[in-house]
């Protein structure tokens, strides 16, 4: 009380309001601050690979990724040369929903384009994706079944695919899903997607097994699918990233695994005796997304409009094994690459039922989040 | 009013024990407070950083979808929470105790070694805190692996196996330990080097035997560190991540992961923040019972006041 008449404790005081005030205006100063509009440029009709020469100078683009051999591909294959071309600077992060939630939420969005599922801009179209203007972005050489929502366009083609150990069937491989939960038939652990991440095309996987359409599914039906699963006992294990599914099948840990395409390749690249299975396998396509509230929405979608050309293509598929989705892109391939490459057998793949999966999230996340946590 | 009136009168008493001249109360009442100014960065940042966020992450916790209690409603009613609470705090208490049985000899050892041995066991402990965890994680992930050398050794020697090592709360365990167990060392050996280490002859001087003299003398001394050691090993194990996603299966996932899961793949911020702010609160708890058990009641036992 009467320590505050005291000049020096106020002054003391004053110094430490000061600071707290200081500090705050400079995290403040730190964010956002973009209340430039950007300015309108003339592209003319846009053409899937192509830029004018320099017409982004000063503009600086960042893409988030999901990383790995994946990104780098990316990067080398898209962004550089976009960059290069257009005169815009290209800086690289890496993708994670709670994070671009972050940034909408706060307004202070500084990524432009993101590599994610098609599940998630389908569920965040409006409000944490911006919907494409397809005007600027050509799309003409992307099959239509591909473009899922008003948010996206495609980015790349992969498939949750059973991968099986070559030492262990070889003469007599799996050729179904009802396979792959047969253990008597097929002895050993498989291995399938525990991750916090979440697949709906496992569970379709499982209800495919059972004779089920994918087409018409009931809220009951993703229980069902979880428990094939359980019901396989000590000869499931789980895997919580890309890079553990890999290494199980390396090891030998899993003779089966239902794995995203590009880590089978990876095994099979690394020298695991390891095949695919294409009778039945869920196809997946990545999306490339907009932030809503990005600062340059134009510049964005130029940069996409040119990573979907089919020499760009192209190139991303002979980096990562991941196909391109651009119907005119003739990736050089070797051979062990195009027995991974899904595009081949497309005939043969599932699409997953979106609408589904966006409607009944809340009870996919619910029991997914116990599966993954043993429950 | 009064505060000033003890004080003042605390600063006369003092003074006059100092036999100093009356001019030198003036000059005490400002030294008391200029030290506090040191504080201040401390003050400023953990309350940005800290402090502010917290309340944000509480604030959510209770109007994320919509204002009430759902989120904390939630995580009761779901079994799969509370199934991985009970494992989190679990696991936590499990590798604490392996960690006290395994850092107490050890400690003990190097505070009778000479100086050239602690050194060494001193590296020993300190080698692997420089060392990154993830690496560390899957070092331990390819030799406890079905096809590992370890299970291969069993095969090759005894015909046994394969033993589940990995996927298994020993595995998670295992990894956490190694993690840890600086943790546990350094508190206890800092306790016990201020041991006189005469105390044991004299107690068996005075009739006790080797363990008698271990249990009411040395063990006794040795609490502050066992207490501070405990405490941390027992909060940094509770946050654990990596580990239990690499080393265990989905039956040894921990809390952390189901708050990664809500935050970042469901986007469910209301009942990810929920199950953080319960992880605090219970981490406060058990704190404060532990604090209750250390004699002088701190809260942050075997720190020398």
């Amino acid at each position: 009380m009467s320590t505050l008449k005291n000049p020096k404790t106020r002054r003391g005081l004053a110094l430490l309001a000061g600071s707290a005030a200081l500090a705050l205006t400079l995290v403040g100063c730190s964010g956002g601050g973009n209340d430039e509009p950007a300015p309108e440029r003339d592209l003319g009709t846009p053409v899937a690979g192509e830029i004018e020469a320099g017409v982004l100078d000063g503009v600086t683009l960042t893409f988030a990724g999901s990383g790995g051999i994946f990104q780098e591909g990316q990067t080398e294959a898209l962004w550089d040369p976009f960059a290069a071309a257009s005169g815009a600077m290209f800086t690289q992060d890496a993708f994670d929903a709670g994070k671009l939630k972050a940034m909408v939420d706060s307004g202070n969005v500084s990524w432009d384009i993101v590599n994610t599922s098609q599940f998630d801009t389908a569920r965040g179209c409006g409000t944490l994706y911006e919907e494409y203007d397809y005007d600027q972005v050509d799309t003409s050489n992307v099959p239509e079944e591909l473009i899922t929502d008003a948010c996206m366009v495609p980015q790349i083609l992969y498939g949750l695919v059973v991968v099986y150990n070559t030492d262990a069937f070889g003469d007599d491989p799996p050729t179904s899903a009802a396979d792959f939960f047969d253990t008597e038939k097929f002895p050993g652990k498989r291995t399938v997607s525990q991750s916090t991440y979440v697949d709906p095309q496992t569970i379709e996987f499982a209800l495919l097994a059972d004779g089920r359409s994918v087409d018409d599914l009931t809220v009951d039906d993703i229980a069902t699918g979880m428990d094939k699963y359980k019901a396989l006992g000590d000869d499931v294990i789980g895997w919580t990233t890309g890079a553990q599914a890999q290494q199980q099948l390396e090891a030998g840990e899993a003779v089966m695994g239902l794995v995203w395409s590009g880590r089978g390749y990876g095994a099979a690249a690394a020298g695991a005796p390891v095949a695919p299975m294409w009778d039945e396998w869920m196809i997946m396509v990545d999306s490339n997304g907009i932030p809503k509230g990005v600062s340059d929405k134009q510049a964005a979608l130029a940069a996409v409009n040119y990573s979907i050309g089919a020499e760009q293509q192209a190139e991303m598929t002979e980096l990562t094994s991941y196909a391109g989705v651009n119907s005119e892109a003739r990736p050089d391939v070797d051979d062990q690459l195009a027995e991974w490459l899904v595009t081949e057998h497309l005939d043969t793949g599932v699409s997953p039922n979106i609408d589904f999966w966006v409607d009944n999230y809340d009870a996919l996340s619910a029991t997914w989040a116990a599966w993954a946590t043993g429950n | 009013m009064t505060e000033t009136t003890v004080t003042e009168a605390v600063a006369a008493q003092s003074g006059d024990v100092l036999g100093a001249d009356p001019g030198m109360r003036k000059r005490r009442g400002p030294k008391n407070w200029r030290p506090l100014l040191l504080l201040i960065p401390a003050f400023v940042i953990v309350s940005l950083f800290f402090l502010a966020p917290l309340i944000d992450v509480f604030i959510r916790s209770v109007t994320d979808p919509q204002p009430g209690l759902q989120n904390y409603v939630w995580l009761f009613t779901t079994e799969a929470n509370l199934t991985v609470v009970i494992r989190t705090f679990g696991t936590a208490i499990l590798v604490t105790i392996v960690c006290l049985v395994l850092a107490y000899p050890y400690a003990y050892l190097m505070t009778i070694v000479s100086d050239r041995t602690r050194n060494m066991m001193q590296l020993f402990i300190m080698m692997p805190l420089w060392t990154s965890i993830l690496v560390r994680t899957l070092a331990w992930m390819v030799l406890l692996q079905d096809t590992g050398p370890i299970n291969g050794l069993l095969a090759a020697w005894f015909g046994i196996g394969p033993i589940p090592l990995i996927r298994t709360t020993f595995g998670v365990a295992l990894g956490m330990c190694q993690v840890l167990l600086p943790f546990m060392v350094l508190p206890l050996y800092s306790s016990m080097a201020k041991i006189d280490k005469r105390l044991l002859p004299a107690a068996s001087n005075l009739g006790a035997n080797p363990v008698t003299a271990f249990f009411t003398v040395y063990l006794p001394l040795s609490k502050p560190g066992i207490f501070s050691g405990g405490v941390t090993v027992f909060i940094l194990g509770l946050g654990f991540y990596i580990i239990p996603a690499l080393l265990g299966s989905s039956k040894e996932i921990m809390i952390s992961a189901l708050i990664q899961q809500q935050i970042s793949v469901f986007l469910m911020w209301g009942q990810g923040t929920a199950l953080g702010i319960f992880l605090l609160v219970c981490t406060i708890l058990i704190l404060v019972l532990v604090s209750r058990f250390n004699k002088n009641g701190s809260l942050f036992p075997g720190v020398d006041r």
